[in-house]
């Protein structure tokens, strides 16, 4: 199972968790993640201004994956929703050879036939569910977990051949279940975060972010359970914004899917899934699963003589 | 605004022919007001004066002014339901991205998206190269982040709208 890994440009540069835990948990499940130098931006936020450059980076994104026969893997939900909407929309031929004209001032051309995958549905899909639950490490059955799927993980269904189920989600519920952990359903499930929204207006979006923290704090779960570095910074490192504007305390711990599964796996929180860097701190949910650090496994031995060569003039 | 009648001589009759000639406003013509976009929207529901159905209305009645240089078809979350949802094929999103470039080349954009753009164009990617990542990533044993600047830029570069 070999990918081109799409990191996008919020995951890189500001979630560095998320891209630690995927890492760990692809070489885990023996998922080969090949990253390839010159991807750009998927041109997500650059359709706003301008369509058919969006495109264009799209597809450069998907042109330098093929010259290296491989499919896409994402992790950004906007990225899955971009890349995969520009593969529906080059299969128009005068489109593609528009595009492609461009493309070949640096050396691309991009033909049919990419596919672009969520890391999550590569799980999903070709790990599966039973497969996860033979390989569980740690036992994470005292967590109650709030899932978030992500709008774009989930829509416009056709341009992911008919994945999942937008108004009734079950992937991400399943498969954090197979990690042993309950998943929750509740009244903002299908709630977007905003994060689109969040530069152009702030009010709005803490509007947004707030209703579902107000939700799920209601529901006394230990984590909310994410599949996107945008619904993480909204989320996650929003929070105590979003405390302080509201005169509320919110404390609850914000995780992306990876960090759950890879804690499930065995995997250290610290040294393996970047769980310290995880905002709010997500501590008290390593209380709950009774998580110690690994005490020193060496011991100090006596010196009895030292020699040294002295200090030299 | 929305308590005055509507002036035929400030309609511009062309603004709908202008929309739907475009490959993603293609199925505008399809919508007939059922309000299904409204109804799922998650900016409607927190900012109700945000209203995809009532945006296309005045698409069709040629409220071109009105339309592009409002902020409003800047508050949308690109979270797609609207899309999913109409049960005529319309996808309003698309349509409000045909807008956004519209009101773009009209002059009128968030400078957050402006900064971005440049951004892209400069060197691939929408977000600023800074030490703090850069350092970060060293620290967590991550790869450096290469990005295509220069492949990136050329090809923004011959591509500008």
């Amino acid at each position: 199972m070999k990918y081109a890994l799409f990191l996008g440009c919020n995951t890189p540069t500001k979630v560095f968790q998320y891209e630690l835990s995927v890492r760990w948990v692809a070489r885990k499940l023996g998922i080969e993640l090949v990253d390839i130098e010159d991807m750009v931006c998927c041109g997500s936020n650059y359709a706003n201004l301008d369509i058919e450059g969006s495109l264009l980076l799209s597809a450069m994104n998907l042109a330098l994956a093929q010259a290296r026969g491989l499919n896409i893997i994402t992790v950004c939900a906007a990225c899955t929703g971009t890349l995969a909407e520009a593969v529906e929309a080059l299969k128009d031929k005068e489109l593609r050879a528009r595009i492609n004209k461009k493309l070949s001032a640096v050396g691309l051309e991009y033909r049919e036939g990419s596919k672009v995958k969520h890391f999550s549905k590569v799980i999903y899909e070709h790990i599966g569910v039973e497969r996860i639950k033979k390989e569980i490490k740690r036992d994470l059955s005292k967590l109650t977990v709030a899932p978030h799927y992500g709008c774009h993980y989930l829509k416009p269904k056709s341009a992911y051949g008919g994945f999942d189920d937008p108004d009734n989600p079950q992937t991400l519920h399943h498969l954090i279940a197979a990690t042993g952990a309950l998943p929750i359903r509740y009244e903002t499930l299908l709630l977007c975060c905003g994060g689109k929204t969040f530069p152009i207006s702030q009010d709005l979006t803490y509007s947004l972010i707030g209703m579902k923290l107000e939700n799920i704090r209601k529901k006394n779960v230990d984590c909310l359970v994410l599949q996107c570095q945008s619904c993480y910074l909204m989320y996650g490192t929003q929070q105590k914004n979003l405390s302080e504007k509201f005169s509320e305390e919110y404390h609850i711990p914000v995780l992306l899917y990876p960090q759950l599964l890879g804690l499930a796996l065995g995997g250290d929180p610290t040294t393996d899934l970047g769980f310290n860097l995880n905002v709010p701190s997500a501590d008290k949910l390593l209380e709950t699963i009774e998580y110690k650090r690994e005490p020193l496994t060496f011991e100090v031995q006596k010196v009895e003589k030292i020699e040294d060569e002295g200090v030299k003039r | 605004m929305f308590d005055e009648a509507i002036s035929l001589s400030k309609l511009d009759s062309k603004f709908l022919l202008e929309v739907n000639s475009h490959r993603y406003g293609r199925n505008i013509n399809a919508c007939f007001a059922c309000g299904t976009c409204s109804a799922g929207c998650p900016i409607h529901r927190v900012y109700p004066e945000y209203n995809p159905r009532r945006i296309i209305r005045m698409v069709k009645l040629g409220m071109r002014t009105e339309v592009l240089s409002s902020k409003h078809i800047w508050y949308c979350s690109t979270c797609q339901t609207c899309k999913e949802r109409c049960p005529r094929g319309v996808g309003f999103f698309d349509i409000l991205m045909v807008l956004k470039n519209m009101a773009a080349r009209d002059g009128f954009a968030p400078p957050a998206l402006i900064e971005q753009a440049r951004q892209v164009r400069q060197s691939g990617l929408s977000v600023p190269i800074q030490e703090i990542w850069v350092n970060k990533r060293k620290e967590l044993s991550l790869r450096p982040l290469q990005g295509a600047w220069e492949k990136a830029a050329r090809l923004m570069e011959i591509s500008q709208p």
